[in-house]
């Protein structure tokens, strides 16, 4: 109905429910259910390379569902930058599934993995909706569907007050988004993107258009952790279970950044000039904000979603920069940050899953009761330090080149001031987990069960991966830019 | 469309006042009205008289995830006055850093 892919993602969260309740017929609810969602995802990942080259023999677009000939029809499209991104989604929340199956507790499991699976797929459909109100309705469901993961161990005080915060600010955030939708509605009579352009362009001077622009500034910058609107974010990542603090970093913060590409390239380009600079001001006080606050952190995870609200605002200023290299660099930046973030976070889960404790203070020293695990976390710290043989490094260097080429050296300046900052945060983790002393709390620490390290191992080899051969993502993520450029 | 963004910034302001969990769920209500509002008096302007009906889809459906929304946060308000015995949202500032 909507294309291979989001009908088989839609068939496996409906079925989620009757495999749990297989499950706990056999008595084994956990691993049962654990193993059909990674199984899912897998099984949804095997299916882009068929829908990729069906994109490409199609000239960059094909349209899933409806048609987009009429202004008034709803439909589903998929182009090269929807399917990088899908593609993303897709691996992320296998990892993330497989290392639940050890994290969650028993009762509640089967609610958590159609949950979690859901989000998922409300994230593939963002990517492929061909109409802001399609886009629109996915967004919600996959709002909601975050809501209740972070309040998902309600048993606990910290879990329930982030949740709402978190639902109050982001659905404030959506309705805003609704609302500039309505004014877009009312100046072009459509929301279909393709037309929305060309009807923008024609009514431009119409100052309805610059309050929906900031609106929609506004409102899907709030779900990518765009300062000032931040503050839920280290809340929600730091309440929720471990594997969901890696989907909401990797992945539902990158559905946000997707928003902002989508409305503000493609449907605003011909107001260019009059977002660019606002973006660029909120990009470098994003960055100041996020790596100064990480800083100051205690809690591992608190400090791991601080330095997701710096990344977007990288991310956030190569789409500012605008060039063709800026945006290469910004979905490079996307996809490298989201493997290394979702790393950090599953190993970071798996330390405090063994020692039940969120403080550096008590977890110092912890390399020697945990190798492996350890291991990986100081490739991933180090990645996000931007040293060259891992991945985020390339990225990174790509924004700031573009910005130098550009002419706007002095984002490039701030970006490396910024990045100065990172590393002093990034050492302190290395110094604590290596370097420093055991205490009594690590030293009761033991490795991490097979379950925990596979996805943690994968994560940890894709990010020296594409840190040694970077060429062929970069070409992926030059593609996804390219698509975003009609005509 | 006047009354939708009066509508609008009543709900901005009661949001950023109120003190009360339920009443911040209200405060999103009266938005998602102002929108649904919003929409249905901009389709008109095509046609004087006539609604598109691609309006009323578009509001039909926001008015269900306007429901969804509220019945997920009343759920959560419940939780939050079971562990602080308060609906006032000062109290929930245990989280800092």
């Amino acid at each position: 109905m909507f294309g291979p892919l989001l009908d088989a993602l839609i068939f496996f969260v409906l079925t989620t429910p009757l495999v749990g309740l297989m499950g706990q017929r056999v008595g084994r609810e956990k691993i049962v259910v654990g193993a059909y969602v990674t199984f899912a995802f897998i099984f949804s990942l095997t299916l882009i390379p068929l829908f990729y080259s069906e994109v490409l023999r199609k000239n960059g677009i094909s349209i899933l569902y409806g048609s987009s000939f009429s202004p008034e029809i709803v439909c589903l499209e998929a182009n090269a930058l929807s399917i990088f991104m899908a593609v993303i989604f897709l691996v992320i929340g296998a990892m993330a599934s497989l290392f639940s199956i050890r994290e969650v507790k028993r009762g509640s499991i089967t609610g958590y993995y159609t949950i979690l699976i859901g989000m998922v797929t409300a994230m593939i459909g963002i990517v492929f909706s061909g109409d802001l109100f399609t886009l629109f309705i996915f967004w919600e469901v996959m709002c909601i569907s975050s809501y209740a993961l972070v309040a998902f161990r309600k048993e606990r005080w910290e879990s329930i007050e982030a949740s709402y915060k978190y639902l109050i600010m982001s659905s404030a955030g959506s309705i805003t988004v609704l609302f500039a939708l309505s004014f877009l509605y009312g100046l072009t009579g459509t929301l279909n993107i393709s037309y929305l352009s060309l009807g923008l362009a024609e009514a431009q001077r119409n100052s309805l258009s610059y309050m929906a622009l900031v609106m929609i500034i506004v409102g899907f910058g709030l779900q990518a952790g765009m300062v000032p609107f931040h503050t839920w974010l280290p809340d929600a990542h730091m309440a929720a279970p471990s594997p969901i603090s890696a989907v909401l970093s990797g992945i539902m913060v990158k559905a946000g950044i997707y928003g902002l590409i989508k409305v503000l390239l493609i449907i605003f380009t011909p107001m260019y000039w009059s977002w660019q600079i606002t973006l660029a001001a909120f990009a470098v006080l994003t960055m100041f904000v996020g790596n100064l606050s990480a800083l100051l952190q205690d809690d591992i995870k608190r400090l791991l979603a601080y330095s997701t609200i710096a990344n977007t605002g990288y991310i956030l200023l190569g789409l500012a920069i605008g060039s063709h290299r800026a945006l290469t660099g910004s979905l490079f930046h996307v996809l490298n940050h989201a493997i290394v973030k979702a790393l950090l976070f599953l190993s970071a889960g798996a330390f405090i899953h063994k020692t039940k404790t969120r403080s550096l203070k008590e977890l110092a020293g912890i390399r020697h009761s945990m190798p492996i695990t350890s291991t990986l976390f100081i490739i991933g710290t180090l990645s996000l330090t931007s040293i060259p043989p891992l991945n985020i490094f390339w990225s990174e260097l790509l924004i700031i080149a573009a910005g130098l080429e550009a002419g706007t050296s002095l984002l490039s300046l701030l970006m490396i001031i910024n990045l100065v900052f990172s590393a002093a945060y990034c050492l302190r983790l290395i110094q604590t987990v290596a370097v420093k002393k055991e205490t009594t709390i690590s030293k009761k620490a033991e490795e991490a069960s097979m379950l925990m390290l596979i996805p943690i191992l994968t994560l940890g080899f894709l990010s020296i991966l594409i840190g040694l051969y970077p060429s062929p993502f970069q070409t992926l993520a030059e593609a996804a830019a390219q698509a975003t450029r009609p005509g | 469309m006047a009354c939708s963004v009066i509508l609008f910034f009543i709900g901005l302001y009661c949001l950023i006042v109120k003190r009360n969990m339920v009443r911040l769920l209200m405060a999103l209500e009266i938005m998602m009205n102002a929108v649904n509002l919003n929409f249905i008096a901009l389709s008109s302007y095509g046609a004087e008289g006539a609604v598109h009906p691609l309006a009323h889809v578009f509001t039909i459906l926001s008015i269900g995830i306007g429901g969804c929304i509220i019945a997920l946060g009343l759920v959560i308000v419940l939780y939050a006055y079971r562990h602080y015995g308060t609906l006032d949202v000062r109290e929930l500032r245990r989280l800092k850093g």
